[in-house]
């Protein structure tokens, strides 16, 4: 049975009317066009679904919509301002960090609670951040000097 | 993977509605903590007949209470949070835990709560195992109250707990540890995000001339139906001064109360074989807290 609820994301309240078991991901995606975040696993195994909910990095695909009323999301999409990419985004795009681009956005968002949290993090903690983030194309190492570049370029 | 239809999702604002929905909805209803691991109920096909969410995020169950006897950690405390406790952090008695809640992904962190982690009596969890070796009670409510189930009693059986239909979860009571104790816990597993294939916690007490007072040696991860405790290491150990070579036999001895299952993760061969060697690394890094902390 489907309930009418609000979901504010990126600073945006939508009113709409979501199943019991539906996910936030499946919400965000097929619901309201949010396509940034990334459907992997759809099992909480692999971060290409990650948003931040109050700011804390979390798998869409097992959060359920109607768990994350009232509560501030923050998407993909919610990162930059005025067209301007977001410093983690820029840093991407400067260390070469992305390959085929599927986890990117999952990665991006689970880094950003790392930054908001850590000025400058060492690579153990970025590390640490990313590990709930699977990159199947290159391995590490150019997301971490890309972290380490966003952080440099925010302090 | 998509859940099938479920016909309701419910908030309930104390614990006697969650009671009352209980009885009304008996095996339909599932308790939704955190949400981490209803895909794995759903992949393991234990979901089916339930078609009824009970949140219980509105309970006021996320809170923390410290006092001179020990913890009392409300069931919706998310890791993130009871990872930050300065008791957990600090005091090498509950150093298992500390080190159970170090391997999570920050995702998985943010999510899973200290409640559910028990409520769903999941073998391959890293927090239980933990948990056992420290000792605590789980709070659990029903329409008649109010009562406590020591951890060592909880799971009954592969995902099966010694709860009743109409009882739910609000909390765990974690003892202080009797000063001297160290602890610790160590994951076997296959990636960063990867359930246990084995895990071992312990918690030690040695007098001053290094007799061990009391030993507890939790394993889990599939090293049998439900994470437990290993009877024959535990006797091994008290007594007698921790030698390598006792820790050793530690090791060896909890083979007399495993029977490890096979999955894709691991041969039962395996997990028995690394049972043994996570105890015998669990005794050593615990060990080492004590030297640090004396």
């Amino acid at each position: 049975m489907k309930q009418l609820i609000s979901l504010e994301i990126n600073g945006e309240v939508h009113e709409l009317a979501v199943a019991p078991q539906d996910s936030l991901l499946r919400v965000l995606r097929e619901d309201l066009g949010l396509i940034g975040t990334k459907k992997g696993c759809d099992s909480g195994g692999c971060g290409s679904c990650t948003v931040n909910v109050e700011g804390k990095a979390v798998y869409s695909c097992m959060t359920y919509a109607m768990s994350v009323q009232d509560r501030p999301i923050v998407t993909i999409e919610g990162v930059g301002e005025n067209g301007k990419l977001d410093p983690l985004q820029q840093a991407f795009i400067d260390a070469g960090a992305v390959q085929c681009g599927y986890c990117t956005c999952g990665t991006i968002m689970a880094a950003r609670e790392l930054l908001a949290t850590v000025s400058s993090p060492d690579e153990e903690q970025i590390r640490h951040a990313i590990a709930g983030n699977l990159c199947r194309c290159t391995g590490y190492q150019k997301i971490v000097d890309a972290i380490k570049l966003a952080a440099a370029n925010s302090a | 993977m998509s859940l099938a239809t479920f016909e309701n999702y419910f908030l309930p604002g104390n614990g006697r509605e969650v009671v009352a929905l209980l009885q009304e909805y008996g095996e339909r209803a599932l308790i939704l903590a955190g949400g981490s691991f209803v895909h794995g109920l759903a992949a393991r096909d234990l979901l089916s007949g339930v078609d009824v969410f009970i949140d219980i995020q509105k309970l006021g169950l996320a809170n923390i209470v410290t006092d001179p006897d020990g913890l009392q950690v409300g069931a919706m405390t998310r890791f993130t949070d009871f990872e930050k406790v300065p008791e957990i952090q600090n005091d090498p008695g509950w150093g298992a835990v500390k080190d159970a809640l170090s391997y999570p992904p920050a995702q998985i962190m943010n999510a899973a709560t200290v409640g559910g982690s028990i409520a769903a009596v999941c073998p391959y969890f890293d927090l239980p195992t933990a948990l056992l070796a420290v000792g605590g009670k789980v709070k659990v409510e029903s329409n008649t109250g109010s009562r406590e189930i020591n951890l060592k009693d909880f799971s009954t059986s592969l995902f099966e707990s010694s709860l009743g239909v109409d009882e739910f979860v609000t909390g765990l009571v974690l003892p202080q540890p009797v000063s001297g104790s160290v602890s610790a816990f160590i994951k076997l597993a296959t990636n960063a995000n990867d359930l246990a294939i084995v895990n071992v916690a312990v918690q030690i007490n040695l007098d001053r001339s290094g007799v061990c007072r009391s030993a507890s040696v939790a394993l889990g991860g599939g090293v049998n139906e439900i994470t437990l405790r290993s009877a024959a290491a535990e006797k091994l150990l008290e007594g007698q001064k921790l030698t390598d070579e006792l820790m050793k036999a530690a090791g060896t001895a909890v083979q007399v109360d495993i029977s490890p299952m096979a999955d894709h993760r691991a041969s039962a061969e395996y997990r028995s074989a690394m049972a043994s060697v996570l105890t015998e690394r669990a005794l050593q890094r615990a060990i080492a807290r004590l030297t640090r902390s004396s």
